[in-house]
C-alpha cells in the first residue's frame, strides 16, 4: 500500500497516471472500508492540500467551483451563495461540521452515489465536470458521467478538477429540499433542485428540476418547456409535483418505500420550485430552506 | 414499614459538582476501553450470523494456525452449564444448536485485533438452517416452528406458566371484565405494535480480563458488577472469592449494560491464552450480540366505559417479544400488564400477557423494561377513549385516574401519591388549551414506575484526620446518583460531603448490591449507606458525649462539629474525635438496606406472579408535549416537554433534572425515529446509527420540569423515590397524543416515524381499531 | 450450507498489509514521529501510539461525534481520517483543552451546568464546541445546536449541554480588533 501527499496538481496526475486513486476528505473511502464495503485502494494519492483545488472563480460568464471546495466552503463562499444557492442548500445539510469541514465537491460528485446530496442542486445550474488527466483535459455532461448508483464514466488516472457552471440572470434563483426525519445528520431518502428564471413579468422564463435518491442516479425532471410563461401558482406547483412523482422510480429500502418516496419526491419538488421561485424575486430564503421554513425551522 | 420523613426543600441543596466530573472533562477518566495492560492480546467473537440453525460443523483448527494467535475457544473449553435468569435457557457459546444472529459460537485472542478478526473469519462453520421464528402471533400456532424443543428441559425457577413458545404467561384478573363490557354504554378497541428498540449507550462494551495465579480480574463496562461477577462464578464454575469485577468509568449504560454478557468469555479467553485479553465491541456487535434491547409489542386493548367516561372494564391482549433467549425477561409479561392497565381506576380488569421466544435478539431490561410501549399503548387508547365520549383528554383523565387512597388495576390500594398533582403541573406549565398554529398541537401522556427492594450493604470508615470513605456496591452510569450517597452519609456525620471519598465498583472490596439497575440506587444503596453512617455517628456521639461530658443522646453532628443538643457554644470539632478514634476504637460503620415487602393486593387474582403485580413505592408522572406535524411528509418535530414527576423528596436537584432531560430525550427518539427492523430470516436490518437514529442537539425539545415532592409511604432514604427510569417512560405517550391532535387519529404504531404518521394522514396500512359506541346514549356532560 | 466469511462487518481497514510510514505530526502542541501503517485511522493512533484515550470511538460510521479532534483547529472524525494525513499538520485533542492549572472554561461550564453524566461523549462535544467558539464566539441557541449536531448524547437530552456552551460565550468577551 503507498501513499503520497499532492503538493500540485500535476504531482497528483502523475500518481493518479501511476494507478493511485485520489483521497480528499476520506469520508467515504475510510467509511467505506472501516465498514467492510470496500477495502482502502492499494494506491492513495492526497489531493486535499492543492490550493488549486480549492477555489471559487466567478466570471461574467461562469461560475468555476474547484473540486477540493469543501461542504462547509460551499455553504457560506458568498459566490456560491449568489449564483448557485441550491449548492448552498445542499452542502449546508451533508452531515456534520465535521464531514463538511473536510467532504469536497469532487469527492460528493465522483462517489457517483444517487443519493448526493450536491448532484441534483448541479444539474439544474447546468454544470459540467471537468475531467483532467496528465496529458488531457475534457468537460464531460453530469448525466454522461453519472451511469449508475455509484459508478461513473470517468477513466482511470482522470480526476475532478472542478464543477462549471454558466452565469445566469438576476431574476434566477435555485434551491434544494430534502427530506428529513430529523433535523441534522440526515441522508438524503429524497430530495429535489429547482432553478427558475423569471421574466420581466414575474412569469416563468425557464425551470429546471432534478431529484436525489429516487432513481439510480441524480434524476432530472423532464418535459417542463411548457410551464413557460406560467406563473408560479398553486397549479404550477402541483403539475411540478405530478410530474416528478410520475418519472421518479424509487425503490423501497430500510429508509422509506417505494410508495412514500414517489408521493415525497413530489412534495421535495413543489417545495423547491417554490423557494427558487422567492429567491428569483430577491426575497430571502436562508440557506438551507430545510432549516429557514416549515417543520425543520429553528424555533 | 414507614417512618415519619419530612421532605427537604431542595432549593436548599447548592449545585452539585460531580466527584468524577474533571476526570470525564479532561480526558483522562479511564473507561474499560482504554486499559491496556502488558502482554495483553486482543479478542474478537464469531457470530452465529444465521437466526436459526443446527450446527453440523465448527471448525476451529484454521484458526489456531495461524501466527499470532494465542487462544480460539468453544462450547468445548468451558463448563458444560446452562444459566439465565428464570430459565436457564443458554450457554457462553452455541452447543448444537443457534437461535439468533449475534449468539457467539468462539472466541479468539491474537495480538491485534485485525489479527483476531481474520481468524474469527478463519473459522469453519457448517449448519442446517432452521425455520425462524419471527412473528409474534405466528409463533403461537401449534403450527408454529419452536426456538427452544422442550422448555422443561431447562432448569425454571418459579412456577410462571410456559410452553411452546410461550416462555412466560402472566395475567390480571379482577371482577368480571366481560360482564361489564356488555352492560357498557361505550365501548372501544384497539390495536398497538411497537417495534424493538435499543438502549445505545454511546460507549460500545468492552472487557479486560486479567489473571493471577487462580484469581481473575475482570475490567467490564457493567452497570450491575455483582452480576456480572456471580455470572462469571456460576458458568466457570468458580468461587466468588476468586472473581474480582471493577469497572472504569462507564459510558453510559440505560439498562444495556445490566445483566452479564461477555465477561466470562473474556476471562476463560484469557485463562486459555495466557496472557491478559482485552474484548471492545463495535457499534454493530453492540447493535447486534448482547441479550439487550427494548422488546417488540403487540397490544389488543378493549376498554368500556359509561357514557359520562367512567372506565368499567378494560380487556387487553398483550404479545411481548422475548427473542431467542430469556435473559432477565421472564417478569415482562406482567410489567407489560401493568403498564396497560395504567394507573386508572378500574373496577373489572382482565388482562393476558404472553412473553414470546422468537429468533430475534433476546430482549432485556432497558430503561423502564415493557413501559414506554406500554404506558404509549394505555395513553393513546385514553385518548380514543375521550374523544368517543366527547371529553376533553385532560378531563378524562381526571375523572379515571388513581388518587390517594384509590384501588388500582391490580388490587392494590395507593396510599400517598401525586398523580392528580403531576396532571396539573404538566398541563398548566404546557399551558393546556392555549390557541396553537394549525401545525401544533399538544399531547398529555401519565404512568407509573415502581421501586425495587433488594440486597444492599455498604461500609463506612472514617479517617483519623476526620475524612471519610464509603465503600459501596453501587455503580455509577452517568446519573450521579452514585455522588449523592456522599449527602446522605454527610447529613448522618455532620460533615461536608467533599471529605468523603467513594469507594465503587469493585466486587472484591464492597458488599454486594444491585448495582445501577432498576432506578434503585439511592433507594437501596442510600439506605445501606445511612445505615453504615448512622454507626459512625453513634460512635461519634458516644466520643463527644465522653469529651464535653453531655449524655450521647444530645449530641448534635453538624457543620463538622458535635455540640450538645441547645448548647451549641459547647461543641468539639469532629476531626479531633476522629483523631481521638484513631488511637483507639476505629470509626466504622456497616449497613444493610431492609428488604421491604411488597404492597398486597386485594380483589385480584394474577396468574404467572413475577413481582409486578404490585408497585412498591410507585413513582407517577404526567409528560405534555408539543408537537409541530407537517401533514404533507408526516415529519414530527417535538418542541417542547412540560414534565411532573412525583418521585418523591427531590436530594439532587441538577441530577434530578438531568435524569428527566435524557429520559425524555431517549422517549423522543422512540416515538419517533428509533426502531429495529428484521429480515424474513429473523435479522437486524438496521444496526447502524445511520439507520437506527437517534436525536440530534438539533431535535433538542425545550423541556420544562417540576417535582411533586409528598410523602411517600416505603420510600427510599429522606423521602426519595428512582427516578432515571420514569421520565422514559410517557414521553412517547405525550408525542403520539399530540401527533393524533394534529392529524385527526392516532398513530398505532411506535416508532412514529414519518412514513407512518403519512400513512395515517392517508389512511393507509394501520393496524384495526373501533369504536363500538351502538349503545352510547348519552353525550359529554 | 457452509460459511467461512465474516459475520462482522469492521474487518481490518485493508486486506493488504500496509506500509509503515514515518510521519510527524503535532498533537497538542507536542511533536511526535510515528510509524504507522497508511490505513491506521487517526484515533487508533492517538490512543495507542501516544496514549491519549481522552478521545472515544463509539460508532462505525461518522455518526456519534465521540472520536471528534480538531486538524488545523477544524474538527474532524478522527475515526474515519487516515492518520498518515495529518503529516505536518496540528492536532488537537480533549486533553490538549485544559491549562495546567486550570480547566478551560469549556470544560469547568459543562461540569457547572450539567452537562456531564457518563461523559464518553464529553471530549467530543467539548471539541466541536470548542471549534465553533473559536469561529463564532457569540453564537444563537441554533448556531450551537448546528455546530454541535454531530455529536450524540445519550444522557443528558442536550439541554445543559447547550446552556454550557452558551454560558461559556456569554462569560468570554469578544476580542475587540487587534489594534496591531
Amino acid at each position: 500500500m503507498s501513499f503520497t501527499i499532492a503538493t500540485s496538481l500535476d504531482d497528483a496526475l502523475a500518481a493518479l497516471a501511476d494507478g493511485a486513486r485520489p483521497i480528499a476528505g476520506g469520508t467515504d473511502l475510510v467509511v467505506g472500508a472501516r465498514q467492510g464495503k470496500d477495502p482502502l485502494p492499494q494506491n492513495l494519492v492526497a489531493i486535499d492540500r492543492l490550493g488549486e483545488l480549492a477555489r471559487v472563480e466567478v466570471t461574467d460568464s461562469e461560475i468555476r467551483i474547484g473540486a477540493g471546495v469543501t461542504h462547509a466552503q460551499l455553504m457560506v463562499d458568498a459566490s456560491v451563495v449568489d449564483h448557485c444557492t441550491a449548492i448552498a442548500d445542499a452542502a449546508a445539510l451533508v452531515g456534520s461540521p465535521a464531514t463538511r469541514n473536510v467532504g469536497t465537491l469532487g469527492g460528493n460528485v465522483m462517489n457517483g452515489s444517487p443519493a448526493m446530496d450536491t448532484g441534483a442542486p448541479l444539474v439544474v445550474l447546468g454544470a459540467t465536470a471537468e475531467l483532467r488527466t496528465a496529458s488531457a483535459t475534457r468537460t464531460v455532461a453530469l448525466d454522461e458521467l453519472w451511469t449508475g448508483p455509484g459508478q461513473t464514466s470517468a477513466q482511470p488516472g482522470e480526476l475532478c478538477t472542478a464543477l462549471v457552471m454558466p452565469a445566469r440572470p438576476a431574476t434566477s434563483g435555485s434551491a434544494y429540499v430534502r427530506l428529513e426525519y430529523r433535523r441534522t445528520m440526515e441522508i438524503a431518502v429524497v430530495g429535489a433542485a429547482a432553478s427558475v428564471t423569471l421574466a420581466s413579468d414575474g412569469a416563468i422564463e425557464s425551470l429546471r428540476v432534478a431529484l436525489t435518491a429516487v432513481a439510480p442516479t441524480i434524476l432530472e425532471v423532464t418535459g417542463l418547456d411548457d410551464l413557460s410563461g406560467s406563473t408560479v401558482d398553486d397549479g404550477l406547483l402541483a403539475s411540478v409535483a405530478e410530474r416528478a412523482s410520475g418519472q421518479a422510480t424509487p425503490i423501497t429500502d430500510l429508509r422509506a418505500s417505494d410508495r412514500y418516496r414517489s408521493k415525497m419526491i413530489g412534495v421535495m419538488a413543489r417545495r423547491a420550485v417554490e423557494a427558487a421561485a422567492m429567491r428569483a424575486r430577491g426575497e430571502a430564503v436562508a440557506v438551507p430552506v430545510n432549516r429557514a421554513t416549515g417543520v425543520g425551522a429553528a424555533e | 414499614m414507614t417512618e415519619a420523613m419530612v421532605p427537604a426543600p431542595s432549593e436548599d441543596v447548592p449545585a452539585f459538582v460531580r466527584a468524577d466530573g474533571p476526570d470525564k472533562v479532561t480526558g483522562s477518566g479511564r473507561y474499560t476501553a482504554d486499559i491496556t495492560l502488558t502482554g495483553m492480546l486482543a479478542a474478537k467473537f464469531r457470530y452465529a450470523g444465521v437466526s436459526h440453525a443446527r450446527i453440523t460443523r465448527l471448525d476451529v483448527e484454521p484458526a489456531r494456525a495461524i501466527p499470532g494467535v494465542f487462544a480460539v475457544i468453544t462450547a468445548d473449553d468451558v463448563p458444560d452449564v446452562e444459566f439465565s435468569y428464570g430459565i436457564a435457557d443458554r450457554r457462553l457459546f452455541a452447543k448444537d444448536v443457534v437461535r439468533f444472529e449475534g449468539e457467539v459460537l468462539a472466541a479468539v485472542a491474537a495480538l491485534t485485533p485485525e489479527l483476531a478478526q481474520q481468524a474469527a473469519d478463519a473459522i469453519i462453520f457448517e449448519y442446517d438452517e432452521l425455520q425462524v421464528v419471527t412473528d409474534l402471533e405466528a409463533a403461537l400456532a401449534d403450527s408454529s416452528p419452536l426456538v427452544h424443543d422442550d422448555l422443561d428441559a431447562y432448569t425454571i425457577t418459579g412456577d410462571t406458566p410456559h410452553g411452546g413458545n410461550v416462555a412466560t404467561h402472566s395475567s390480571i384478573t379482577v371482577g368480571d371484565a366481560g360482564a361489564a363490557r356488555e352492560s357498557a354504554d361505550v365501548v372501544v378497541s384497539s390495536r398497538y405494535v411497537a417495534d424493538a428498540s435499543h438502549a445505545v449507550p454511546i460507549e460500545p462494551r468492552a472487557v479486560v480480563a486479567q489473571w493471577e495465579g487462580d484469581k481473575v480480574t475482570v475490567y467490564t463496562s457493567t452497570q450491575v458488577p455483582f452480576d456480572a461477577r456471580n455470572g462469571v462464578c456460576e458458568t466457570l464454575e468458580l468461587p466468588a472469592s476468586r472473581v474480582r469485577v471493577i469497572v472504569p468509568h462507564l459510558g453510559g449504560g440505560f439498562g444495556g449494560k445490566c445483566g452479564f454478557h461477555y465477561e466470562a468469555h473474556i476471562a476463560a479467553l484469557s485463562r486459555a491464552a495466557g496472557r491478559p485479553v482485552k474484548l471492545v465491541f463495535s457499534r454493530w456487535e453492540e447493535f447486534v450480540a448482547p441479550d439487550r434491547r427494548r422488546e417488540g409489542m403487540i397490544i389488543d386493548v378493549t376498554t368500556s366505559m359509561a357514557a359520562d367516561g367512567t372506565i368499567v372494564a378494560r380487556e387487553a391482549d398483550i404479545l411481548v417479544d422475548n427473542g431467542a433467549y430469556i435473559a432477565d425477561a421472564s417478569f415482562f409479561a406482567q410489567a407489560a400488564a401493568m403498564h396497560v392497565a395504567g394507573p386508572y381506576r378500574i373496577p373489572n380488569v382482565r388482562i393476558d400477557s404472553k412473553l414470546i421466544y422468537t429468533n430475534h435478539q433476546p430482549s432485556g431490561s432497558v430503561r423502564a423494561p415493557t413501559a414506554p410501549q406500554g404506558c404509549w399503548a394505555s395513553e393513546l387508547h385514553t385518548d380514543e377513549l375521550a374523544a368517543a365520549v366527547g371529553l376533553d383528554p385532560l378531563e378524562f383523565r381526571r375523572r379515571n385516574i388513581v388518587r390517594t387512597g384509590d384501588v388500582g388495576p391490580s388490587g392494590q390500594t395507593y396510599e400517598e401519591i401525586g398523580l392528580e398533582q403531576c396532571l396539573e403541573l404538566a398541563s398548566t406549565s404546557a399551558g393546556w388549551g392555549r390557541d396553537l398554529p394549525d401545525d401544533e398541537a399538544l399531547g398529555v401522556g401519565i404512568g407509573w414506575w415502581p421501586s425495587f427492594g433488594a440486597p444492599a450493604g455498604a461500609y463506612m470508615k472514617m479517617h483519623g484526620d476526620g475524612s471519610a470513605q464509603i465503600i459501596t456496591g453501587a455503580n455509577e452510569c452517568g446519573t450521579g446518583s452514585v455522588m449523592t450517597l456522599r449527602m446522605l452519609a454527610a447529613d448522618e456525620i455532620g460533615i461536608d460531603p467533599s471529605a468523603i471519598e467513594l469507594i465503587y465498583q469493585d466486587t472484591a472490596v464492597a458488599p454486594v448490591g444491585p448495582g445501577a439497575s432498576g432506578s434503585q440506587t439511592l433507594f437501596n444503596h442510600g439506605r445501606a449507606v445511612e445505615g453504615a453512617a448512622r454507626q459512625i455517628a453513634d460512635q461519634l456521639r458516644d466520643l463527644a458525649a465522653d469529651h464535653l461530658e453531655a449524655n450521647a443522646d444530645d449530641i448534635v453532628l453538624a457543620d463538622g462539629k458535635a455540640s450538645v443538643a441547645g448548647s451549641p457554644a459547647i461543641a468539639v470539632d469532629i476531626s479531633e474525635l476522629a483523631a481521638t478514634a484513631a488511637s483507639g476504637e476505629l470509626l466504622l460503620g456497616k449497613g444493610n438496606a431492609e428488604i421491604r415487602d411488597w404492597p398486597t393486593l386485594s380483589g385480584s387474582s394474577c396468574l404467572g406472579e413475577q413481582g409486578f403485580s404490585s408497585f412498591l413505592a410507585p413513582q407517577f408522572f404526567c409528560h405534555v408535549s408539543r408537537v409541530r406535524v407537517d401533514r404533507d411528509t408526516g415529519v414530527a418535530r417535538v418542541l417542547e416537554v412540560h414534565t411532573a414527576h412525583d418521585s418523591g423528596t427531590i436530594l439532587n436537584p441538577m441530577a434530578a433534572h438531568g435524569q428527566i432531560e435524557g429520559g425524555v430525550m431517549m422517549g423522543v427518539g422512540q416515538a419517533l425515529t428509533e426502531g429495529t427492523r428484521h429480515g424474513d430470516d429473523a435479522r437486524q436490518l438496521n444496526p447502524a446509527l445511520l439507520e437506527y437514529k437517534l436525536q440530534t442537539i438539533a431535535d433538542a425539545p425545550s423541556i420544562h420540569t417540576q417535582f411533586v415532592e409528598i410523602f411517600t409511604p416505603n420510600a427510599g432514604p429522606k423521602g426519595s423515590k428512582g427516578l432515571a427510569e420514569a421520565p422514559n417512560v410517557p414521553t412517547a405517550a405525550s408525542v403520539g397524543n399530540a401527533i393524533a391532535a394534529v392529524i385527526g387519529k392516532p398513530v398505532r404504531r411506535l416508532p412514529m416515524t414519518a412514513e407512518r404518521v403519512w400513512e395515517a394522514v392517508e389512511g393507509l396500512d394501520q393496524p384495526d381499531s373501533s369504536t363500538d359506541a351502538t349503545t352510547y346514549t348519552g353525550g359529554a356532560q | 450450507m457452509t460459511d467461512t466469511t465474516s459475520t462482522s462487518p469492521t474487518p481490518a481497514a485493508s486486506g493488504a498489509a500496509a506500509d509503515i510510514n514515518a510521519v510527524s505530526l503535532s498533537v497538542n502542541g507536542a511533536p511526535y514521529n510515528v510509524a504507522i501503517a497508511t490505513d491506521r485511522n487517526l484515533s487508533g493512533v492517538l490512543r495507542n501510539e501516544m496514549g491519549l484515550t481522552g478521545t472515544k470511538e463509539g460508532c462505525d460510521d461518522c455518526e456519534c461525534g465521540a472520536c471528534m479532534v480538531l486538524l488545523d483547529g477544524q474538527p474532524i472524525n478522527s475515526c474515519s481520517y487516515l492518520a498518515i494525513q495529518c503529516q505536518g499538520r496540528e492536532i488537537t485533542t480533549v486533553e490538549g483543552l485544559a491549562s495546567r492549572d486550570d480547566l478551560h472554561p469549556l470544560q469547568r461550564n459543562i461540569l457547572a451546568a450539567g452537562g456531564v453524566q457518563c461523559g464518553f461523549c464529553t471530549p467530543g462535544m467539548l471539541m466541536s464546541a470548542h471549534a465553533l467558539l473559536e469561529t463564532n464566539p457569540e453564537p444563537t441557541q441554533e448556531e450551537i445546536r448546528i455546530g454541535l449536531s454531530g455529536n450524540l448524547c445519550r444522557c443528558t437530552g442536550y439541554a445543559k449541554i447547550i446552556e454550557a456552551v452558551a454560558n461559556t460565550a456569554a462569560e468570554t468577551p469578544v476580542a475587540p480588533p487587534s489594534a496591531g
